[in-house]
């Protein structure tokens, strides 16, 4: 295939389409049907808060959340404040004028209403409404157990994935002593749910990652990842109830906040977080959840939410000779167990966390204390190394937090103040405020200090974790009316203590700027800029070590337009600029082309990728977010030089029973093996194939 | 961006007034209590034109830098507003002795949509220094700004700045007012990077000023003022 010639000629026509079809087409849509359909919409909203997880993160969580609620509209009139947050592209500014709206108006009698609410644009309100409705029966109002069985939902989803090419680890004999992958390289992957008008709620999930045995004969035997939940809502006073796999999030993530939490990104107001308190775990993220039992209990005013959880967690362990005992060098988060090494880390330590949280909830004040212990069955290691010098080294951390958020006029203040027992402090504090109908601001102070703790701490960082740093965020979103859109935040931080490659106290600056167009309900394109510096050791540095800064800067230009009802197209180019001090500039580049196609009323949609990408390194890679099966994630990061082309497609077969296919090849044009160690491939070239079947009964 | 402060900054926004009006500042440079800029500034309507006059000290008692300005402003509508002003500079070292010099600044200010106000300013074009023993400068500029005013609460000001010899820099803020007299601002310029923020409280006839801003690595320089106004 030559697709060298093919490209140019490719985008060439593309862009063709574009130009015949977006005069006849404009502004004759209905506000539902908005050059983008469901999909694409949790898509879109995945994209704008997920700027800096990792690449194979699972957003589970989140889409489930959403799709629920694509199913089951939430009732606007009678939506609480945790409800609405749960909609992840809500502001709490937002949402307290919503509420304020309906409190002070009256039910909602027409979605029109909406629009008299200032602080809600005609996006949000059709995201909205894409999630949410004005009538609905909600709850418990007529529970039995028959009723039950026989309104309840199953949903079973099974997956199953598989690279093409032969990989290194699988290709080692047995007998030879090398490390090498012990199972297969199928990922497989099997979910099953169980929903009641979300009051009960089943979840299982089963997985192995290619490389892991399906039934481990090594180590502990059985699947490799299992994880399940039963979820109980509104039983009397209990709120809540978990048995299970749980997840846990307070206040601003500084003292507890496990599994999905967001950082800087697109939607400027995530870095207020919205935290849910007690969810159950349906991610299959193999670290940052619980298993045990949780719940939470309402009296009044007062939210009193306890856990439990008790597991063993993966940990790869260090010789200490001086108590002549093993000791946690560092928590594996991967949750790969392929090779004899990676196996014998499985579920290394146990660990048993425990504690609670009281909340305390008025119509515009909230504010909740959080304690927990957690408790290890070894202890950390010492770090051997200078920026080490803080970490943890015992084998039991008690953690607790006091949080706040105030609403006042137009304006939301939030906040959180943390205290590791025996170490050191972390504080955040912020505010939202729609400063006028247009423009909106939000700012918050970050004071992490370098020998704060906490193991479950995902408060909005620069670092990995909230250690070790001190900074100011302040953002603006501007949104003159409905054609036009300007976001931009600019962050400035200091790491007080040394860090990994950074010999002395550093610090730098993230700017973020984006501009939006949309000319019409068919089309957007948008303009992004970030630059962000930051200082590392300077390889020049010989006796003495000193900084040099490094910059990173983004370019991207992006258009999605609609074509016509079915087909939905979308372009990307980014440009990634990357200059050392010391070092001349490098540069990385890619540009994309998509086709959607998602006919209203036919049984088969899917969409296309094709990507071009050139970089000279590893430091000016470039990630994009890919579109992938139902509840499949991918954002990988293009490095050197080749063509990346994906396929997805979906046929239903009757209503609940669907079927994904997804085709994924990268070939490179500079290299003639791939990856490195077990992962190596010899060619240049690397696909993967996914199929994926789901039936709802 | 038209108040007795832009007789320092932008001339052409004394222009605007309708009243007499005086200014004290006192600004500390990173927190460093030998370095500080005074200034101080004056500014008469008379008849078609707007008169100002403009003090500054900066440095310490081994090295100082003053600066005294006259100005003459006039409105050729309530849309266009401008001003040109003559300084008169003097440095002055211990055990070195003084040099003196002169210097010319032109603004201008246009009121380009009912919201939107432009301005650009340009100082020392014709580049003169003080004299031939001393490499030290004073800075020619030019400045291109913008300032939208969204709702009677707030405005949002951009500016790019272009100093002779030097890096090109730009800056945002805004201003709003949580209540009529009282109002917060924050900003940032990107080259250097700094941050700002800041208070201004309005009691009848008499201004008071705070702010504060940040630089990454040299700390802290906070800045209070005084206006009054006749």
């Amino acid at each position: 295939m030559n697709f060298k010639i093919g490209l140019p000629l490719f985008f060439i026509f593309i862009c063709g389409i574009k130009i015949g079809y977006s005069q006849t087409q404009a502004d004759k849509k209905p506000l539902k049907n908005y050059g983008q359909n469901g999909d694409a919409i949790i898509e879109y909203i995945i994209e704008s808060v997920a700027e800096n997880l990792g690449e194979d993160f699972d957003y589970t969580e989140m889409v489930d959340r959403l799709n629920y609620y694509r199913k089951s509209p939430l009732n606007l009139n009678k939506a609480t404040k945790a409800q609405l947050s749960e909609l992840v592209f809500l502001n709490q500014v937002q949402i307290n004028d919503l509420l304020n709206h309906i409190a002070k108006n009256g039910k909602l009698i027409n979605v029109l209403e909406l629009q008299s609410i200032n602080s809600l644009d005609l996006e949000t309100i059709k995201n909205l409404l894409y999630f949410a409705d004005i009538n609905r029966p909600t709850g418990f109002e007529d529970f039995s157990l028959k009723n039950m069985l026989s309104r309840g939902t199953s949903d079973l989803l099974v997956r199953y994935q598989r690279g093409i090419e032969p990989q290194k680890g699988y290709n080692i004999p047995a007998d030879s002593k090398n490390s090498r992958y012990l199972g297969t390289p199928d990922r497989i992957f099997t979910r099953f749910r169980f929903n009641y008008n979300n009051n009960v709620q089943l979840s299982i999930n089963v997985e192995k990652d290619a490389g892991e045995q399906y039934w481990a004969t090594t180590g502990k035997k059985g699947p490799d990842f299992y994880s399940g939940s039963l979820y109980l809502k509104d039983i009397r006073a209990f709120k809540k109830i978990v048995i299970g796999d749980y997840a846990l999030q307070f206040g601003q993530g500084l003292t507890m906040w496990s599994g999905l939490a967001f950082g800087k990104g697109a939607d400027i107001f995530t870095v207020a977080k919205q935290d849910l308190g007690l969810r159950s775990y349906t991610s299959v993220n193999e670290f940052s959840f619980f298993r045990g039992f949780a719940t939470q209990i309402n009296a009044g005013k007062f939210e009193f939410t306890p856990f439990i959880s008790k597991q063993n967690i993966d940990a790869s362990a260090v010789f200490n000779p001086v108590t002549q005992e093993d000791e946690i060098s560092s928590l594996q988060q991967s949750g790969l167990h392929r090779t004899e090494s990676e196996i014998k880390g499985k579920g290394r330590i146990s660990q048993l966390v425990y504690g609670g949280n009281l909340q305390f909830k008025n119509k515009r004040f909230s504010i909740g204390a959080t304690a927990y212990q957690s408790n290890y069955s070894q202890s950390f290691a010492p770090g051997t190394d200078v920026y080490s010098k803080y970490d943890f080294t015992k084998n039991q951390l008690t953690n607790v937090g006091l949080n706040y958020n105030y609403s006042i006029k137009n304006t939301y203040f939030y906040g959180e103040a943390a205290h590791s027992l025996g170490y050191g402090f972390a504080f955040v504090n912020g505010l939202i405020s729609s400063l006028s109908p247009i423009v909106s601001f939000v700012a918050f102070h970050r004071d992490y200090q370098k020998d704060y703790q906490s193991y479950y701490n995902q408060a909005i960082s620069e670092n990995t974790t909230a250690k070790n740093e001190r900074g100011f965020y302040s953002g603006l979103q501007i949104k003159p009316n409905k054609k036009f859109e300007f976001i931009t935040y600019i962050d400035a931080f200091r790491f007080p203590w040394l860090k990994y490659l950074v010999d002395a106290p550093s610090g730098g600056y993230d700017i973020f700027s984006q501009f939006a167009f949309i000319p019409n309900k068919q089309a957007r394109f948008t303009l992004r800029y970030r630059i962000r510096n930051k200082e590392q050791n300077s390889p020049l540095s010989t006796s003495t070590r000193f900084l040099e800064s490094v910059r990173r800067q983004n370019f991207r230009l992006e258009a999605q337009y609609q074509v016509n009802k079915s087909f939905t197209l979308r372009n990307r180019i980014e440009v990634m600029a990357f200059k050392e001090e010391s070092d001349k500039q490098r540069y990385g580049f890619m540009a994309y082309q998509d086709v959607n196609y998602s006919p209203l009323s036919s049984k088969f949609s899917g969409n296309v990728r094709l990507t071009m990408f050139q970089t000279e390194n590893f430091d000016t890679r470039i990630y994009a977010y890919e579109s992938d099966v139902l509840y499949g994630f991918s954002i990988p990061a293009y490095q050197n030089q080749g063509i990346r082309f994906y396929v997805n497609g979906r046929y239903t077969l009757r209503r609940g029973v669907d079927f994904w296919i997804r085709y994924a090849l990268t070939q490179y044009s500079n290299l003639t093996t791939i990856g490195s160690g077990l992962d190596e491939i010899n060619g240049n070239q690397k696909s993967e194939i996914k199929l994926q079947a789901r039936i709802q009964f | 961006m038209q108040d007795v402060w832009s007789v320092q900054k932008n001339q052409a926004g004394i222009a605007a007034l309708k009243k007499p009006i005086a200014s004290l500042a006192y600004e500390n440079r990173f927190l460093i209590k030998e370095i500080s800029t005074k200034s101080a500034g004056v500014a008469i309507p008379v008849n078609k034109y707007v008169l100002g006059a403009a003090f500054q000290s900066y440095g310490v008692n081994a090295y100082n830098e003053t600066r005294g300005g006259l100005t003459l402003a006039r409105a050729f509508s309530p849309k266009l507003l401008t001003a040109i002003s003559v300084n008169y500079h003097q440095l002055q070292i211990t055990n070195y002795g003084n040099a003196q010099a002169f210097s010319v600044e032109v603004g201008v200010q246009y009121q380009a949509l009912k919201n939107l106000w432009l301005a650009a300013h340009i100082a020392n074009p014709n580049s003169s220094k003080f004299g031939t023993n001393t490499d030290q400068i004073i800075p020619a500029h030019i400045q291109f700004g913008g300032s939208y005013t969204f709702s009677d609460k707030l405005i949002i000001s951009t500016e790019f700045e272009k100093i002779l010899d030097s890096q090109a820099d730009f800056k945002t803020g805004l201003e709003y007012k949580v209540i009529k007299a009282f109002a917060l601002r924050g900003g940032v310029s990107m080259n250097p990077f700094k941050q700002y923020a800041g208070f201004g409280l309005e009691l009848q006839d008499l201004m008071f000023d705070f702010g504060i801003s940040s630089h990454p690595i040299l700390g802290y320089s906070p800045q209070i003022s005084l206006g009054y106004e006749f």
